[in-house]
């Protein structure tokens, strides 16, 4: 019920994507839509190389997925990729509610 | 029982569980800090004392890749409203709270689970601050797949 079947190793690796301001800021113009490296680039005015490594390291995460169009390559969001974190939330609200719903059972039990 | 759940949509670190129950807070606190009571609605626990900075555990069903153990410390207690312990599996550090309102007869349980994606690490601090503004935009992102 409230086990460990999931990976710390996948969750460490979406902070420390996040952790990053320019890589946050990245992920955050990509939520507007699909883009290459070379509206960031401008975007952010940062080298090409420097985001380049930002997005592997979101790709890593598995927060941004790519396609390959022509001799462009075009990232987007992984919908996806922020479940492992919603997933304790979501994984926790059913515990809470069934164990209380226990704790109301023992009150109705308990003497005053 | 009647629940509410007043979670924000967006919300990515905390969950926030809001119970109305027909029994006064003092019984309902038995049930909070009584170890054999605490064992027959939530978990099997060993070593609790209400004494804030007491060390304890709760034993959940053990998995093949968890012993079970749940890592807790008391870090607050004011009798019968305020109840806060951490809570650690693993790599996961959060912090539970429950708080007792005094509702007509009854009592308004709420019940704070905080700390998911924070604090896994110190030095992903930086992370939680981004949290929020992306909040919305991952929540709406998540409902389109559905």
């Amino acid at each position: 019920m409230i086990g460990m079947t999931r990976s710390p190793e996948q969750e460490n690796r979406i902070f420390q994507a996040l952790a990053d301001p320019s890589r946050r800021a990245i992920f955050e113009a990509l939520t507007q839509g699909e883009a290459a490296v070379n509206d960031l680039k401008a975007r952010f005015q940062i080298s090409q190389p420097a985001v380049s490594q930002h997005l592997a390291s979101l790709r890593e995460a598995g927060l941004v997925a790519s396609r390959r169009d022509g001799r462009r390559i075009y990232y987007r969001i992984e919908p996806q990729g922020m479940e492992p974190l919603i997933g304790w939330i979501e994984h926790y609200r059913a515990f809470w509610t069934e164990r209380v719903d226990r704790l109301e059972q023992l009150l109705n039990r308990m003497d005053q | 029982m009647k629940l509410s759940d007043i979670t924000a949509p967006s919300q990515t670190e905390a969950l926030t569980l809001v119970f109305e129950l027909a029994h006064p807070p003092e019984k309902i606190w038995r049930a909070l800090t009584i170890p054999e009571l605490m064992a027959e609605w939530l978990l099997p626990s060993t070593g609790f004392k209400p004494e804030v900075d007491t060390a304890f555990t709760f034993q959940a069903p053990p998995q093949e890749n968890w012993d079970g153990l749940v890592h807790c410390r008391l870090l607050a207690i004011h009798a019968p409203r305020l109840l806060r312990y951490s809570w650690c599996v693993g790599d996961l550090n959060t912090q539970v709270t429950f708080t007792l309102e005094p509702d007509g007869t009854g009592t308004r349980l709420v019940l704070d689970h905080a700390g998911f994606g924070r604090d896994q690490n110190r030095n992903f601090a930086g992370a939680r601050h981004g949290w929020k503004a992306m909040g919305q935009k991952l929540a709406d992102l998540l409902d389109e797949q559905d």
